[in-house]
Order: C-alpha cells, then sequence, then structure tokens
C-alpha cells in the first residue's frame, strides 16, 4: 500500500524536479481516521526500520489556563510523568526507556504533546500507558510542590539566567496586548508558586480527553494495525464534554511600542522586532508567502538580508526573519539584527525595514520566486528523512487546525503562489505602516569605571 | 537480537554496479553483515570508507574527518584557527566567488559544513542523489582550491566575536570557559577552540591557506556514507572529492593528558538566580576492558536522566534543579565522567552535598540487579533509535572508525553490555570515581559554600 510509494525514490524525485509543474502528489502518505469517541488518528507509515513515534497531541495548552494561573498547562505535563492508575509514580519514563525508548513532552501555548519512540514490537505498551494517563491522574500532593519547585528551577535556568530570553518574553506580551498568547508557555513566577493540586486536577478535568487529542504514529506499523491497537486502547475512553475556547481579542494598538533594557550580563547592542501575521489557519495565501519571503529574506548567506546588511553594507554581524504559523490564532514575525561595532540599533533595523519595503514595493524576481520554491519543496525529502520529524510535523499542522492535505500537499501548493501574493503579503505584514512591530532594545549596562576610562 | 537489513541483496546490486563501472576493478570491499550492513571499501587512492547502502530515500550523507588536524593544534595566539576554517572553507573556491557557492549550494539543496573540534578537522555533506556529482565538486573544491578572500575571513571573525560576546552572558559558556582552562591546564585542550575575540583579530587569509595546505591528508582522512550510493559510486566520488589531498601531513601530536588541579572548586560570579554547577574527573577508554561496566555505571549513576540516581534525589524528591546529568566524555589526549547541573544560588551547598553522597554510594555498595538489568535493557534496546536518519548513520560510521572501534562494534555491544555484572560495576565504580580528584566550576552567586573556592574574576581564553 501506502508505503511502497514512499519508499519509491523515483516518487519524490519527480516531485521535486522543478522544471515540470509539480505534481499533487502526497509527502507521507498519512492516513487518518476517526474513533467513535472523536479522537482522531494518524498513521505515517515508515518501514525502514522497525521503531516507531508514538505522540498523543492535545488541543490544549498556556492560552486555555485561567486568568491568574499561568504555568499551570505546563505543571500539567510534567505532572502526567506523576503517576497513573497502572503506572506508578515516577516510572512512566524509567519503563519506557526498559523498553529501549526515549520519551518526552511538550507544551505551547495551543496545544500540549507526549510521544515515545521504541521498538515496533512494544507500540502497544506505550499506548495502554498513555490511554492510562489520559483518564486517570494519581497527582500525588508531595509531588505537585516538588515538581512545582522544579519548574521553578526549569523558569531560572531558562528564562532569568538568559537575559535575552527574559527580555523577549516581554516584548512579546506587548506584542499580544489583552491575548492569552502574551502569556509565558511556563508561567509568570509569582503564578507558578501558586499552583495548587485542585488547580491541575481541574484543567485536566476540562481538557484530557480522547476528543480533545489527535494520535498520531509514524515508523514500521501499518494503517491497519494500528486502527485495531487505537480502537481498542484509545477507543474505550468516554469523550467528555469540552469547552469552546474562549481568547480575548486584540485591540487596534495605538502608539508605536518601543522597550529597551540593558543588562550588565549583556555585552553588545542588538534588536528584536515582533509583528503579529496569519497563522495556516487564518489564511493560508499569506501563510505560504511568509514562508517564501522567510526564504528569500533569510535563509542562507544569499538571502537579501545577510547579503545587504552582512555583506555589503557591513552594518550588522547577524540579521534574520523569521515567521511561525503554526499557531491556532496569530502567528508571529520575529526580525533580529546584532550591529558591527560603529553602528546603531537604528541603523541595523533602519536597514532591515528598508529591505521589507523594497519588497513591498517592487515585489521579487520570478528567479527569487522559483529558486524559493524548488528549496522547500526540496526540502520536504529530507524531513521524510527522520522518524518522529514527521510525527512532529503533522501532529503540530493538525492540532493548530490545518489538515492532513494541507500537509501533504503543502510543496504543490507553495508552488501555486505567485510573485503578486508574495508582494501582497509583503505590503500588508512586513509594511510597519500597515502592521505594527514591538521593538526591543537590549543593550549592555554601562558600568561606572568603564565610563571613566572612555 | 534485533536484526536491521537495509539492504538484502547488497551483493547483487554490487555486482551489477562494478560491472557498468568497468573501471572499478580495483575498488576493494569487504561487506560485513550485521545490525547495519557495513562495507569496508577501499578506494583507488587509498583512502578507506564505510558504507550502508539504503535506496529507499534519494539522499546521500557523507560524514569526513581528519584525524589529529584539529584545533589542539592552533597557536596559543591564532586560537580559533581551526573554527575559523570551518567558516570559510565555503566562501568561495576554484572559479565560484563566495556567493557563487553559496549560491550553487542553496538552489541544489546540498549542504555542506565543516566542523572543528580539539581532535580533528571535518564536515558533513548530506545531498538529494540527483546532485551529488555536482556537490562532490564542490566538496573537492572547497578543500583544494578554497579562496579564504579577505572579504570573507572577515565576516566570519566578525561573526565569531559576535558570537562569543553573546555568549559572555550564558552561565554554561562561562564554566565551560573556566573547567577547560583549569582542567587542561598547560595543556592544548585549555585553549579555546572558538577562538577569543583577540586571537581571531591575529587570524590572517594566509594563515588559512596554510592550514588548508599543511592539515589535511589522506592518511589522516576518515569517511562514514550512507544513502542511495553503490560501493562503485562511492568510491569514485571518494577519490573525486579528496584523491587530490597529500598522502600524509607532519602533524604534531597532541601529548596525552591528566586531569589538573584536582580538588580544585572555582567560583565565578555572575548576577543570575541559579548557579551553574560543572565537575570533571577522569574517565576511562572506549577501548578499556571494562567501558562497558562504565557505561552501566555511568546510566545508573547520572546518565539516563530520568530514573538515575542523581536525577532522583535531587530533582524527583527535592525539586532542587530541572535537570543533573553525567557522562564519559572520550578526547585524544585525556578520558573524562562529567557531571552538570545548575541550581538556585541558596540550594548550591546542598545540591554539592547530594552529588558527593551519590559517588560515594556508588563506590560503596553494589548496584542491585533490577538497576543492572534496567540499564542493560535501555542500553542494548535503543540502538535502533540511534539510526533512525541517514545522516544519523553516516555519523556512526565515521564516529565507529574514529573511536579506532571494528566494523563488528555494533553487532559485539549488546553481548558486551549482557555480560556486565553488579561486581563489574563496582569494580569500576571503585576504581574510577572520585570526587577528591575532580575539578569543580560554579558559576553564579551561591550562598554559603563549605568547600575552598578559589574566586576567580576573569573569563580565561574569551577575551
Amino acid at each position: 500500500m501506502a508505503a511502497a510509494l514512499l519508499l519509491s525514490p523515483l516518487s519524490a524525485s519527480a516531485k521535486a524536479d522543478n522544471a515540470t509543474p509539480p505534481e499533487r502528489t502526497p509527502l507521507f502518505n498519512a492516513e487518518s481516521f476517526m474513533l467513535d469517541n472523536g479522537m482522531q488518528v494518524v498513521v505515517i507509515p515508515n518501514h525502514r526500520i522497525p521503531v516507531v513515534t508514538h505522540m498523543v497531541w492535545y488541543y490544549t495548552g498556556g492560552a486555555d489556563e485561567p486568568r491568574g494561573k499561568t504555568g499551570v498547562a505546563h505543571l500539567m505535563e510534567h505532572m502526567m510523568f506523576k503517576g497513573s492508575s497502572n503506572v506508578p509514580t515516577g516510572e512512566f519514563s524509567t519503563r519506557v526507556k526498559t523498553l529501549g525508548g526515549q520519551d518526552n513532552a511538550f507544551t505551547s501555548l495551543d496545544f500540549t504533546a507526549y510521544f515515545q519512540s521504541v521498538p515496533a514490537r512494544h507500540l502497544e505498551t506505550v499506548m495502554r500507558m498513555e490511554a492510562d494517563r489520559m483518564q486517570s491522574l494519581l497527582m500525588p500532593e508531595d509531588h505537585v510542590i516538588s515538581e512545582r519547585d522544579v519548574v521553578i528551577q526549569e523558569r531560572k535556568q531558562v528564562t532569568e539566567n538568559n537575559p535575552r530570553a527574559h527580555f523577549a518574553e516581554h516584548l512579546n506580551t506587548a506584542a499580544f496586548i489583552n491575548h492569552p498568547y502574551g502569556r509565558p508557555v511556563i508561567g509568570w513566577m509569582q503564578e507558578i508558586k501558586n499552583i495548587n493540586r485542585g488547580d491541575l486536577m481541574d484543567f485536566h478535568d476540562k481538557h484530557y480527553a480522547p476528543n480533545n487529542a489527535i494520535l498520531v504514529v509514524s515508523g514500521d506499523i501499518t494503517a491497519e494495525q494500528l486502527k485495531a491497537l487505537a480502537t481498542e486502547i484509545y477507543g474505550a475512553i468516554p469523550p467528555k464534554e469540552i469547552a469552546q475556547r474562549d481568547w480575548t481579542d486584540i485591540p487596534v494598538v495605538v502608539g508605536d511600542v518601543e522597550m529597551h533594557h540593558s543588562d550588565p550580563r549583556i555585552r553588545q547592542n542588538s534588536v528584536m522586532k515582533i509583528a503579529r501575521a496569519p497563522s495556516f489557519r487564518q489564511d493560508k495565501t499569506a501563510a505560504l508567502s511568509l514562508q517564501l519571503l522567510e526564504t528569500i529574506l533569510s535563509d542562507g548567506s544569499n538571502s537579501r538580508l545577510y547579503k545587504s546588511l552582512v555583506v555589503d553594507q557591513k552594518i550588522a554581524s547577524n540579521v534574520s526573519m523569521s515567521y511561525n504559523g503554526s499557531t491556532w490564532e496569530d502567528g508571529k514575525i520575529w526580525l533580529s539584527a546584532t550591529p558591527n561595532d560603529g553602528f546603531t540599533n537604528k541603523q541595523a533595523t533602519d536597514a532591515l525595514m528598508y529591505e521589507l519595503n523594497k519588497i513591498s514595493q517592487n515585489g521579487v524576481t520570478d528567479t527569487e520566486l522559483s529558486e524559493a520554491k524548488t528549496r522547500l519543496t526540496e526540502s520536504a525529502i529530507f524531513a521524510r528523512d527522520s522518524l518522529s520529524g514527521p510525527a512532529m510535523i503533522v501532529g503540530r499542522a493538525l492540532i493548530t487546525g490545518s489538515s492532513l492535505d494541507d500537509v501533504e500537499y503543502w510543496a504543490y501548493d507553495l508552488n501555486n503562489i505567485t510573485a503578486q501574493d508574495l508582494q501582497n503579503t509583503a505590503e500588508r505584514y512586513l509594511n510597519e505602516n500597515n502592521n505594527p512591530f514591538v521593538t526591543g532594545h537590549l543593550s549592555p549596562a554601562i558600568v561606572k569605571e568603564e565610563d571613566q576610562v572612555q | 537480537m534485533m536484526k536491521i537489513h537495509f539492504l538484502l541483496f547488497t551483493f547483487l546490486l554490487l555486482s551489477f554496479t562494478a560491472c557498468d563501472d568497468a573501471q572499478d576493478a580495483n575498488t576493494d570491499i569487504i561487506s560485513h553483515e550485521g545490525i547495519l550492513d557495513i562495507q569496508e571499501i577501499k578506494t583507488k587512492s587509498g583512502i578507506t570508507i564505510w558504507l550502508v547502502e539504503d535506496h529507499s530515500l534519494p539522499i546521500i550523507a557523507m560524514n569526513f574527518a581528519f584525524k589529529g588536524a584539529g584545533a589542539a593544534l592552533d597557536p596559543a595566539d591564532k586560537q580559533g584557527l581551526s573554527q575559523l576554517a570551518s567558516n570559510t572553507f565555503d566562501e568561495g573556491a576554484g572559479d565560484y566567488s563566495s556567493e557563487d557557492f553559496q549560491k550553487t549550494l542553496n538552489d541544489n539543496s546540498i549542504s555542506i559544513r565543516f566542523v572543528s573540534n580539539r581532535d580533528y578537522f571535518g564536515g558533513q555533506f548530506k545531498t538529494l542523489t540527483k546532485h551529488k556529482d555536482l556537490a562532490a565538486e564542490l566538496l573537492h573544491l572547497a578543500l583544494t582550491e578554497p579562496r579564504f578572500e579577505p572579504e570573507a575571513v572577515d565576516r566570519m571573525r566578525n561573526a565569531n566575536i559576535s558570537r562569543i560576546k553573546h555568549s559572555l552572558s550564558k552561565p554554561q559558556w562561562v564554566a565551560a570557559r573556566f573547567l577547560n582552562d583549569v582542567a587542561y591546564e598547560g595543556h592544548p585542550y585549555a585553549q579555546n577552540s572558538g577562538g577569543t575575540v583577540s586571537t581571531l583579530g591575529n587570524i590572517t587569509p594566509e594563515d588559512l591557506h596554510q592550514f588548508a595546505k599543511t592539515r589535511l591528508s589522506r592518511e589522516d582522512l576518515h569517511i562514514g556514507i550512507m544513502g542511495d550510493i553503490s560501493a562503485a559510486q562511492a568510491s569514485a566520488m571518494i577519490d573525486n572529492i579528496f584523491g587530490a589531498l597529500p598522502e600524509t601531513q607532519d602533524l604534531k601530536e597532541t601529548a596525552s593528558l591528566q586531569l589538573q588541579n584536582p580538588g580544585k572548586t572555582i567560583l565565578y560570579e555572575m548576577d543570575n538566580p541559579q548557579t551553574i554547577i560543572q565537575i570533571s574527573q577522569q574517565g576511562i577508554a572506549k577501548t578499556d576492558p571494562d567501558y562497558y561496566a562504565a557505561i552501566v555505571m555511568n546510566y545508573i549513576l547520572g546518565g539516563s536522566g530520568f530514573g538515575s540516581r542523581l536525577m532522583e534525589e535531587v530533582r524527583e524528591k527535592r525539586g532542587l534543579s530541572y535537570g543533573i546529568y553525567t557522562y564519559l566524555g572520550h578526547m585524544d589526549s585525556i578520558n573524562t565522567l562529567q557531571l552538570s547541573t545548575s541550581t538556585q544560588n541558596e540550594n548550591v551547598a546542598q545540591t554539592l552535598g547530594i552529588i558527593a553522597e551519590e559517588w560515594q554510594k556508588m563506590s560503596d555498595a553494589p548496584i542491585t540487579e533490577k538497576e543492572l538489568q534496567d540499564a542493560q535493557a535501555y542500553l542494548v534496546g535503543s540502538l535502533p533509535l540511534s539510526l533512525t536518519s541517514t545522516d544519523k548513520i553516516s555519523g556512526l560510521l565515521l564516529n565507529m572508525q574514529m573511536d579506532k572501534l571494528p566494523i563488528s562494534y555494533l553487532d559485539d555491544r549488546s553481548a558486551k553490555i549482557e555480560a556486565v555484572t553488579t561486581e563489574d560495576v563496582s569494580a569500576v565504580s571503585q576504581n574510577l570515581l572520585n570526587l577528591d580528584n575532580a575539578v569543580t566550576i560554579l558559576v553564579g552567586k551561591p550562598s554559603a559554600i563549605n568547600e575552598d573556592v578559589v574566586i576567580k574574576k576573569d573569563i580565561p581564553n574569551a577575551e
């Protein structure tokens, strides 16, 4: 079945060949079906080696937390490793390891996902363990307290020990005024400290259910085999009534937002700019255009930004534009630059914005567009060269509201985007007059002695 | 034992390709059938390749390394030379300007990446099958006719200096500077292989040309290839890329090294909420008969992450840290056992105390049968997870040769791990674990430290 196609090198190279119009062939040959209780199941067969990656994605994350309770979704993810009816506290990961497997989990604002990569013969075991913690969490009180301490350490290690990450957290808040996307996923310190067992149990009750989750399995398995297992194991879990997401809207932003932060730990100036942009779910044409713009502007040393700011003008030592549209609501555009000695943040940002505006005014060349399309199309072939990669891509797309076809025919859809689409998108979302950017300046703190020396 | 057969008809396919390319009559192939069907190929110019053929995706990955040609040879006043070479070999070569070279790579989805570390200079090359000849030609040109134009060298120097300034705010990076400086004092390993702000400024395009002329030889070259390519094609491709390099180079051998300043604890104060803790002590060679007992011991002590004794005591029971890990490090001149963690400043003394207790416990009392079995089950059972992509396998094939492991290593490995007993682990723990001979680095603002701490003010080998 699908496997033969997936493994055939011919189908891949035919698709990658840009000289002929791209065929509408699927990338992963994934199959999707629904269980009776409303749980979506996706299988991505790949028989290169006898291993599988098993993932469960929940339609819930930091943005679904009650007001004043930031950090609950992420601490919830930690507590999923602290025992359920049939898996004693602290044994989840060690059991996976004795199967020769690896496991982990991650939380975002939109979703929470759990995964194990194991030899294929152990798939059923990890499915039963995952299903167990979907429906029956122990959440021992003493472990809530120690794990909350762990998260406090995590926040200190990942965010507060890193001045750049700490500052970016605040910039993000300004880009998403009055919207839960303005929160840090890990939570604000003072709110993490107040999370209790009741908050976590409520969150699990409200959001952890088969009809609020997607199962994705990639690797050495067929749809038929997975269907039987999933029906027996996850199909037995009763669905719950899931409340609609109730997220507040972002008001029209008045005034230019510019933030400054100096820190003695910082040794050089740098600047970041953030703006909102449509997600794939909200506007696919704009999202695909932004991916192509990202490639043209910022992929490699022949990209427009690197060539202009780093090679030709020598204003900056590095510069980048990136776009993330795999979100339920608004995605994000990130710009950043580190000016060279003798140049200011303003000179770097002016040069950067000049390149963006050039595209809104004059568009891109046909050659640039077709080269960007070829590069992205060929990157899809490399994406198949992985066990867990395809499951990550498919899971993340579906959980943020894209369809399986959006993933399978991504390269085909990308090739239908026109130079005009790119110009329109640049004018709408990369032009500061039409889409407000939040700007952040990070600089070294001036120490007194150094002041005198200068 | 699980068998992973990537290609059942290796011999059949080989004989076909060999007939097609009659020129390859000299190609000498030894095929090893096991977990991976590794073919050892000797090319006409005398280069040895380990190849695993897999035609399920149109992708070829190749990892290569010149052993002994790495940053340990960089002069003290030109630290970062190897690193800068790795950044500039792909900035124009032969008739290709920097821009043309990069554009050709980009437009054809070819990835050529150079890497340097203390012990070797090498790289990774990944391409779609249809672009393999172009990819090989580009790599050949980069290695034999690199341009090292002043513009590109300056630009890459600049990027490195910016990277260093950026890293100065990262406490883990700062801790690593101290660890190298103290534990490897007096040895080339003490230098910063990424260069320093001032030494990078001393490196000229001429130094880089000298690097290209004097460091790379076929004798020191090791190669791992995985993917959509036959043995005959691989052999021809490798000769095209590397065949013109000198057969040998006169490289200075790096002296072997014992861990320096044993027992010292160094503190660098940084105004952070957490203190980074890095500890290093003498380790064990991969070729040592006790090596397999040591990897079991390390797994149980702190190597496994969740489930390890240290993770259990420090994170799970007490919530002192987000993570604590130990690992066995292997370099040409020294083997180490290292620990890294971070904890809030008030809890540093307590965390260090737990680490000392666990070190002691591991040497004093035997591990349990269950601990042994769980460790063995993971170490044996997880092997297939390290074989899930083309470049993971090409990297593994290279590393096996760099570590001088036999071609049957993957097949023998399971039996050797399964043969380890609790007594073996006790014996290796008693021989190996000794915090009195370790170097401890603290970066942060720890309160109430009992130990004899040497406070340092300047970050070594950075500015």
